[in-house]
């Protein structure tokens, strides 16, 4: 399924050592625009300086990352957000005493000239962040002007994934433990959002303790062990046996 | 508050309390301005309501308004300036110096002014943000930096009378009716509402309140906007400086010692939070104007100047108390005194306090039982 195509995204060879220690070694990743990857792992096996990496937030020792089969570096998180590629961390990063609007402008407010001073456009920030939101995520805010710190965690976090999304050339969209504070509901809504966005072309890399939301979502399943990639398994061919086996190291490579 | 609101509130998380929340800010000081115009007008109305004397709260109230809005925005950015006095008498010394000494233009020595300010909040928000000095001990130790220049430059001399320009900013009239401090107070309020609302400055410093670590993986400049709003509030001390420069007509190093309590005090009362995130230019105006009815209250009552003190403190202390009863979502029935005292934590205290009572009663008891006239001995 994946053999005809080219990966949006390509991670090769890439090391990290934070002084004697290899956080990772010598790992390739591939994604995919319209596919969801899950990255598996135990605590300590890598998966967070991975998608530091592939974000710009760290960089790597040694190895390279490809965007459309050509080499960039990033220097920093504004880099990999100039060339299409967002994260939506564990802890949202959300402002709480802000409305959705302000969150989702945060950083990147935008502004009319009155009087020749730049001053903020809260309402086309409303309008295009109600926009944003409805089209591309399926969600309707009731009220879009009170605090963030008022909504549920599942509206907290569509918007802070309209946050990545609201970007026109987003192509890479990095999602850390998205379903970690959820409960069964607002799990059920997130990995429809997931999906919905994977539909729209999307390539996501989602990071998940949680086998069932894995087993759910992705199309193909990254599992890192111990600084490692111990295999890439195409999620369809796969038992949940399986990847714990590869995750836990019982099993030694992927079938 | 009565207790019946509380209880219900405490019952429904979105109560009553729930829904007027984001109006505390203004309603609390309306509350207590209602209650202290009851209060006068039932002990000292002649006196208190006399056209010179709402005259007087309101040209009281100017002075504390530049700088209740800047602060407004360092304490909702989650910092605090304690060195503002010290800003605002050291800038006044200065221009009064190059006015009375050398004969600048009064006009020059305004902008002077407002530009040492706003130098010496730069420094501050440089020590906070580059030296890493925690605010607290950052501002109390420029604040004495900045006393001590005043000290140095005008040792002990009262330094007065001054260019016209300078009365007219501290007590002049405009139109012939609206005393001018009023109006330069209330426009500055004004130009902090569109600062909060309109500009990234504003929406920022209520981003870092509000969660820094997330204002800084989003791009936010923290550091930046916490110099601007030191910067910022050096400036509007500096002007309120001015402001008082005019309207004594003079000036002295130890002026203006209570300005960084009042000022909190005014814009904590008003509902923005120390915890920051929550800020309210509106409720910061009617803090102002609280104390300042407050401060007013206590002279007409021949109250003694230094209880002014007292009842600021208490404000304080009141006001964070009641704001921080109400953020706290989880009331629960921990309200009965039987309650309080099953509690082993509460009952070690409370053994606490009375051992301390009774040491304290004993000593008085032994001191009064052994005095002797005073000037007997020794």
């Amino acid at each position: 399924m994946t053999a005809n195509r080219k990966p949006v995204i390509s991670m090769r060879g890439i090391t990290k050592r934070f002084g004697g220690v290899v956080a990772l070694d010598g790992v390739d990743l591939d994604a995919y625009a319209g596919e969801v990857l899950a990255i598996v792992g135990d605590n300590g096996a890598g998966k967070s300086t991975l998608i530091k990496i592939l974000t710009g937030v760290y960089q790597p020792t040694t190895g390279h990352v490809e965007l459309d089969g050509k080499r960039f570096t990033m220097a920093d998180h504004s880099d990999a957000i100039a060339n299409g590629i967002d994260a939506v961390y564990q802890n949202l990063a959300i402002a709480d005493h802000l409305t959705p609007a302000q969150n989702l402008f945060l950083g990147a407010e935008l502004t009319r000239s009155y009087l020749g001073m730049n001053i903020l456009d809260n309402a086309r920030m409303e309008r295009e962040a109600t926009e944003v939101l409805r089209t591309r995520l399926g969600v309707e805010l009731r009220d879009m002007n009170v605090l963030t710190e008022s909504l549920s965690g599942g509206q907290r976090q569509a918007v802070a994934i309209a946050r990545a999304v609201r970007h026109k050339d987003l192509r890479v969209l990095v999602m850390d433990e998205p379903t970690a504070a959820l409960g069964p509901q607002e799990t059920a809504r997130t990995l429809s959002l997931i999906k919905a966005l994977r539909d729209q072309g999307l390539a996501v890399i989602v990071i998940s303790h949680s086998l069932d939301d894995v087993f759910e979502i992705s199309d193909r399943i990254h599992i890192q062990r111990r600084g490692t990639c111990a295999g890439v398994v195409e999620t369809a061919d796969v038992t949940v046996e399986d990847v714990l086996g590869l995750i836990t190291g019982a099993r030694a490579t992927a079938a | 508050m009565s207790t019946a609101t509380t209880a219900s509130a405490s019952a429904r998380p979105n109560g009553f309390i729930a829904r007027i929340e984001p109006y505390m800010g203004v309603l609390g000081p309306l509350v207590m301005i209602v209650m202290i115009a009851l209060f006068m007008g039932v002990f000292e109305p002649a006196r208190y309501f006399r056209l010179s004397n709402m005259n007087q709260i309101l040209l009281d109230a100017a002075l504390y308004m530049p700088m209740a809005m800047a602060m407004t925005f360092v304490i909702t950015q989650r910092g605090i300036d304690l060195s503002i006095g010290s800003v605002a008498a050291l800038s006044a010394i200065i221009i009064a110096f190059l006015m009375k000494q050398y004969g600048f233009p009064a006009w020059v020595c305004v902008f002077i002014a407002l530009g040492l300010g706003g130098t010496m909040g730069l420094i501050n928000g440089l020590v906070i943000t580059r030296l890493k000095v925690p605010d607290l001990i950052g501002t109390l130790a420029m604040d004495l930096v900045y006393r001590g220049f005043a000290l140095v430059l005008a040792k002990g001399l009262v330094l007065a009378r001054f260019p016209d320009l300078i009365t007219e900013i501290g007590r002049g009239q405009m139109f012939g009716i609206l005393p001018t401090p009023v109006v330069i107070g209330l426009i500055t309020m004004v130009a902090g509402y569109f600062l909060l609302r309109t500009t990234h400055f504003g929406r920022y410093t209520i981003a870092i309140g509000s969660n820094p670590e997330a204002s800084e993986m989003t791009g936010v400049s923290v550091d930046r906007h916490k110099v601007y709003a030191y910067t910022l509030m050096g400036a509007m001390a500096a002007l309120a400086g001015l402001m008082l420069l005019g309207k004594l007509n003079a000036i002295q190093a130890t002026s203006a010692p209570y300005f960084n309590l009042h000022v909190i005090a005014a814009v904590v009362v008003g509902g923005t939070s120390l915890f920051g995130g929550r800020p309210s230019i509106v409720g910061s105006l009617a803090g102002v104007l609280l104390l300042s009815m407050m401060i007013n209250a206590l002279v007409t009552l021949r109250i003694e100047f230094f209880w002014q003190s007292v009842a600021s403190g208490v404000v304080i202390i009141l006001s964070v108390a009641a704001y921080a009863f109400l953020q706290k979502k989880d009331r629960d029935g921990a309200a009965s005194l039987s309650a309080a005292l099953a509690n082993p934590d509460n009952r070690k205290i409370l053994s606490l306090v009375l051992t301390f009572a009774a040491i304290l009663a004993a000593l008085f008891a032994i001191g009064a039982v052994l005095a002797t006239p005073p000037g007997a001995s020794g």
